[in-house]
């Protein structure tokens, strides 16, 4: 294990009889974007939940350049330097855009002034930097996924755990979304956990997947590989289907 | 009829305050704080017994007093509450509200403390003939002064952009990093400083303090920013002024039937909240937390 990664060591953890996730090891180097593939409840999102802290394993341990995490909640995983976009965006639709990406910094305790050139800088790099005025709550679903991106790197993170960035984008968003990963990568250098369904999204985007099936790891390497892997198949593409 | 315009302004301006003091903590903990009336309180004695001191020495030690009070109150009670079911916190402010009053008539009489605040503030003064108190206008002046200085912090700080996300979605601030605990302080803290500018106003008025001084404007305050919007600091803030203005108006065109003035004023709240349920400044969002 690289002391500078994000490293998650046989998580383990079971709803009453119900084993959600099996002894799951992932590593995640700086840099890196990391594809986690699986088909529904396969047990992404509750490995994801326990990477962030809203939920607790009941074996196994999360470090981050070589600190343990276990025991720490969302928000002190946040100033640990994990930063994570939600599912629903929950952005603050009273704010307006530029507002929303500068409490990304912040609310690990950045002034407003640093904040607010931050905002604007992510804002511009992400290519969206008209919407910066607007209100959250009046922009396009595409554009409120960027912005939810854009407030999630304005932390600074080392290490960014994505929610299904893509879901409800249409095939314009998508491609923008995918460029936006690529300049975060390039420009904010963090390493990235990119848990998404848009298998062809994950295979652009990343230099490695993992993928979970059941609660148990079942493949860790090129997402090409991971396409013609028949355990892969089995589990995930030929339930789902490659989009 | 300038003056009666005046004291509408001047009321609602007023009631403008107390309503943000209320939804500044509303914001951040989803709290109704009736003890809220408690501090305007404690702020007004604060006021009366050093009425002797010059002016800015009296305000100065009557906001670190109900600063001092607010904070208190945070983490004595609160604090040790936070998360629990909102009724029980409630119930709670209901508990501190009472108790405090019984403290504030043990420390300081049931009969009313008097003392003439600001004397230089009294009385009233001619323009083109029309006789208009002089406090009306500094109320006036007074309450722009601090709408805008909570404006700008709100609007323009680091700490406002805190509050204004707590208030809309306190789950996420937090998760984005923000330190709960040092934002409900900073909320309570301003509440309290509200409460000691709405205490020198209503005192410079009536300065009669009782025990439960500042429970009739807390309680209509409370409506205003229902009507206004429970979850938004500008809907606190108008929905004060309206109901400041919509009061003092009712008071001067009733004449002799102004004893109904809190009915119609709660008749045209009734007729707000069924055409807008979520407050004149709510998108629909509150009411699916409610």
């Amino acid at each position: 294990m690289d002391q500078k990664s994000f490293h998650a060591n046989e998580i383990s953890k079971s709803f009453g009889a119900l084993q959600v996730l099996d002894n799951v090891t992932l590593n995640v180097n700086p840099g890196e974007i990391v594809g986690l593939l699986g088909p529904n409840g396969a047990g992404k999102s509750t490995f994801i939940n326990i990477l962030a802290g809203y939920e607790k394993q009941d074996g196994g341990t999360v470090v981050v350049e070589g600190k343990p995490l276990d025991g720490l909640k969302p928000n002190a995983r946040a100033r640990a330097g994990i930063a994570r976009t939600f599912q629903s965006g929950r952005l603050f639709g009273n704010l307006t855009v530029a507002e929303n990406v500068a409490l990304g910094a912040i609310g690990l305790g950045e002034s407003g002034k640093v904040a607010h050139e931050r905002s604007e800088s992510i804002l511009e790099i992400l290519g969206i930097e008209k919407l910066s005025p607007h209100a959250a709550g009046s922009i396009s679903h595409g554009n409120a996924r960027l912005v939810g991106l854009a407030r999630a790197v304005a932390a600074h993170p080392k290490y960014l755990i994505m929610d299904e960035p893509a879901a409800g984008l249409n095939e314009d968003e998508a491609p923008r979304l995918l460029q936006a990963l690529e300049v975060i990568r390039k420009n904010i250098g963090c390493g990235m956990l990119l848990v998404e369904h848009n298998v062809k999204l994950v295979t652009q985007a990343c230099s490695r997947v993992v993928v979970l099936a059941t609660g148990i790891l079942i493949f860790d390497g090129n997402p090409r590989d991971a396409l013609n892997n028949a355990d892969v198949k089995t589990a995930y593409l030929g339930n789902a289907g490659v989009h | 009829m300038v003056q009666s315009i005046l004291d509408a302004i001047s009321l609602g301006g007023l009631y403008s305050l107390a309503a943000l003091g209320l939804g500044l903590v509303f914001g951040v903990m989803r709290l109704v704080n009736f003890a809220h009336a408690e501090l305007i309180t404690i702020a007004a004695y604060t006021l009366v017994l050093t009425a002797q001191f010059p002016l800015a020495v009296s305000l100065l030690f009557t906001v670190i007093v109900t600063v001092f009070v607010a904070l208190l109150m945070e983490f004595s009670v609160y604090r040790r509450l936070r998360g629990v079911n909102p009724a029980i916190m409630l119930i709670a402010s209901f508990g501190l509200s009472t108790v405090l009053q019984r403290v504030y008539e043990l420390m300081f009489g049931a009969l009313p403390r008097s003392a003439v605040v600001a004397p230089f503030l009294r009385g009233d003064f001619k323009v083109a003939g029309l006789s208009i108190t002089i406090s009306s206008i500094i109320t006036i002046v007074l309450t722009i002064v601090i709408l805008l200085a909570m404006g700008y912090l709100i609007e323009k700080t680091s700490l406002g952009l805190q509050l204004r996300a707590a208030s809309a979605d306190f789950k996420t601030a937090r998760l984005l990093g923000v330190r709960s605990n040092r934002l409900i302080s900073a909320a309570f803290g301003l509440s309290g400083v509200l409460a000691a500018c709405v205490a020198l106003i209503l005192v410079i008025q009536n300065p009669q303090i009782s025990p439960y001084y500042g429970l009739n404007i807390t309680i209509l305050s409370l409506v205003g920013i229902v009507i206004g919007g429970i979850a938004s600091l500008r809907g606190a803030a108008l929905g004060g002024f309206i109901v400041g203005v919509v009061l003092s108006s009712l008071n001067t065109l009733l004449g002799n039937g102004r004893v109904y003035a809190y009915s119609w004023l709660f008749i045209l709240v009734l007729v707000i909240l069924l055409v807008r349920p979520g407050g004149l400044l709510s998108k629909g969002s509150e009411l699916e937390r409610v």
